[in-house]
């Protein structure tokens, strides 16, 4: 081709020969043909389609080079920012200083010798002792004693392991056939602690996504277990069954407005309430269980040993089948006077616990001659109906004798030998909670001067989820004879009197 | 308290009150995506079932491609997208509301799992408009398995559920 300008007749023989290389690169590069080829196919004479296959391959390229993110809101700090971090920490003194419970800890007393009902101080000051949960006296029995001494002699101090590796002896396995045929239920699970039976029980059935229905007036142990289950926990008033009902109707409204699917669903109480020493309406608590299709776990640490006519707990006290509630816990560190917690109920309950409870296996199991104490407490308790006889004649006349109290509320259910002693605000001018645990606090220390060993009831109050009004936990035991229990009741009538008279409105 | 279903076209999840649980322990669910092998068996699986519909007596190239895409998306969208929370319990029920996708790397985006998990369907529907001539609905067929897909994987759909469908219905 023949221009007019040379220029720009260079200029195309220069692009020529440059567009000529590139295809002649282009060709040598691997896949390049396929490539080409590719496209040619593809085209299909429809530039619609191209363009969206294009716009695919734009998108990919796009997503494959864009740098990766966090969602999560953890900040990642550099080297930096790490060691300046390092630098600035101060460590916290190993024992911290102490501040107004300082008082507190001068106040708790100091037992010379062996727990009991009658109990001496350091300073040689005998006390009768009215704040242990030894019920029924058996802590200082002498058979336990020597029960306990054979078995160490046999078996050792500890169990050396969980109950799942080698933790399990002989005497494991023959108290749970114990505790169930004493309670009448299928089967029996130990655990070493009391305090951790309920709260591993609870979180070995329930899982995130479940529904828990529990009283508001249950122990710290239930709290710990409802908070380690992460389940949806709804509460309803203490021992308030028409709340029950009132939000279990509730439950069931929101199943049917957000048909949210099924998932298992729990009612956890206290057989009797630790902290407010009442009973709970057993009977009622299973018709509601049985009317909106719930499990009933029930916790009863206090009242087995202590209530019925066998003692073996609520299900006696109200003559209810036990296999009607789903799970029965217990106690072993109360009227069994030793160590350790049971979960009693059908044969699936216990077993599935057996490789879910966390403290069943991750924990030590519980020491032979601890078991051997516990079996023999419980043949006592069964050889010996006087004691829970007793047990109960102590508590009506402790109750007869305080029923008259001036500035004192009585707190519990008419059986209950757990009974919590609150100021009555409707006479007595107190101030906050602070204020109200230093009068209970000045009523201990004058009990105590008179030879009585009383106790506040004492909480984490930073853990509690509920405020608990402060109170002074007393319990009956059935080893108390009528004029200890007389004395007892005086001292305590004398000591409020003291105390709170000078506070009445 | 119990969020009513769906009022709004697009809802988000919400965090959970144990959130923290999702950092106790690895996630033994999605971290397979990191697996030896894990992102070759996708391919042999395509392949496989290519070569199994092929093989059919009277199944055209179209068809075979078409239901080879169809079966990988559907595949993967009811895995990755669908289904939630873990099929054992590991992590005491920390990833009950989530994906696997929003479980893969703690949520984090463009991550390489999921980058090549999100080039794979792209590439595997770009292959069979090459080898196959496609009528104009069993392109678009094709072409609307691979966007539901892809709409799915985008950062911007994290936690996202439309319409309110496969919400957790609790708390």
């Amino acid at each position: 081709m023949e221009t007019a300008y040379p220029p720009l007749n260079e200029l195309f023989v220069f692009l020529n020969t440059t567009i000529t290389q590139i295809s002649i690169f282009y060709s040598h590069i691997p896949g390049s043909g396929i490539l080409l080829k590719y496209i040619k196919n593809s085209h299909q004479n429809d530039p619609f389609r191209t363009i969206l296959e294009l716009l695919l391959v734009f998108f990919a390229i796009i997503y494959l080079f864009t740098k990766k993110y966090r969602t999560d809101n953890l900040i990642e700090l550099t080297p930096q920012e790490v060691e300046e971090l390092v630098d600035e920490w101060q460590p916290e003194p190993l024992v911290p200083q102490l501040s107004d419970e300082e008082n507190e800890f001068d106040k708790i007393p100091v037992i010379n010798g062996p727990q009991g009902p009658r109990v001496k101080l350091v300073n040689g000051k005998p006390l009768l002792n009215i704040s242990s949960f030894d019920f029924l006296g058996l802590l200082s029995h002498d058979s336990i004693k020597e029960k306990a001494i054979k078995t160490l002699r046999e078996y050792g101090v500890g169990s050396c392991g969980p109950p799942g590796f080698y933790g399990t002896v002989d005497v494991h396995t023959e108290i749970e056939r114990k505790i169930s045929d004493f309670l009448g239920t299928e089967d029996t699970i130990i655990y070493s602690q009391g305090f951790s039976t309920i709260n591993s029980a609870i979180p070995s059935f329930c899982k995130r996504g479940d529904i828990i229905v529990a009283d508001e007036g249950c122990n710290f142990s239930i709290q710990k277990g409802l908070q380690i289950s992460r389940s949806i926990i709804k509460w309803y008033k203490h021992n308030n069954m028409e709340d029950l009902e009132r939000v279990l109707r509730k439950i069931k409204d929101e199943d049917i407005e957000t048909g949210r699917r099924l998932t298992r669903r729990f009612i956890v109480s206290e057989g009797l309430f630790e902290n407010y020493g009442d009973i709970t309406p057993l009977p009622n608590l299973i018709e509601l269980k049985k009317k909106f299709k719930y499990r009933l776990i029930l916790d009863e640490s206090l009242s087995f040993g202590t209530l019925g006519k066998r003692g073996a707990g609520l299900t006696d006290y109200f003559d209810i089948d036990p296999n009607q509630v789903d799970m029965i816990v217990g106690s072993m560190c109360y009227s069994i006077a030793s160590s350790g917690g049971f979960c009693s109920g059908s044969f699936e309950i216990t077993e599935h616990q057996r490789i879910s409870g966390p403290a069943y296996c991750y924990s030590a199991s519980l020491p032979a001659m601890l078991t051997v104490a516990a079996t023999e407490s419980l043949k006592l308790l069964k050889q010996n109906p006087l004691l829970l006889s007793t047990l109960k004649f102590n508590t009506l006349l402790f109750k007869q004798l305080l029923h008259n109290i001036k500035y004192l509320l009585l707190n519990g259910s008419a059986d209950s030998p757990v009974i919590h002693l609150r100021i009555d605000e409707g006479i007595v001018r107190v101030g906050d909670i602070e204020d109200k645990e230093k009068c209970l606090q000045d009523i201990v220390d004058e009990a105590m001067n008179n030879g009585v060993l009383l106790t506040r009831a004492k909480y984490n109050r930073t853990q509690e989820l509920f405020s608990i009004e402060p109170s002074i936990r007393i319990c009956i035991s059935a080893s108390f004879n009528k004029k200890e229990i007389e004395k007892t009741a005086s001292v305590i009538k004398s000591a409020a009197t003291k105390v709170l008279k000078n506070r009445v409105h | 308290m119990a969020r009513s279903r769906s009022r709004s076209f697009i809802t988000t999840e919400k965090p959970t009150t144990y959130d923290e649980d999702q950092f106790a322990l690895p996630n033994l669910n999605s971290n397979w995506v990191y697996y030896k092998g894990a992102w070759l068996v996708h391919i042999i699986l395509i392949i496989c079932v290519k070569i199994l519909l092929s093989s059919v007596p009277g199944v055209s190239s179209e068809t075979s491609w078409t239901l080879t895409n169809l079966s990988y998306m559907l595949g993967s969208f009811v895995m990755f997208h669908w289904v939630k929370g873990v099929p054992f319990d590991f992590n005491s029920g920390a990833y009950d509301g989530l994906t696997l996708w929003e479980q893969i790397d703690n949520g984090a985006q463009f991550t390489p799992a999921k980058k090549y998990l999100t080039a794979l369907p792209i590439g595997l529907f770009l292959l069979s408009t090459h080898y196959t001539h496609y009528d104009a609905i069993t392109f678009l067929v094709n072409f609307t398995f691979l966007a539901v897909v892809i709409i799915a994987k985008l950062p911007q759909l994290h936690k996202v559920r439309l319409f309110g469908i496969n919400r957790l219905e609790v708390e």
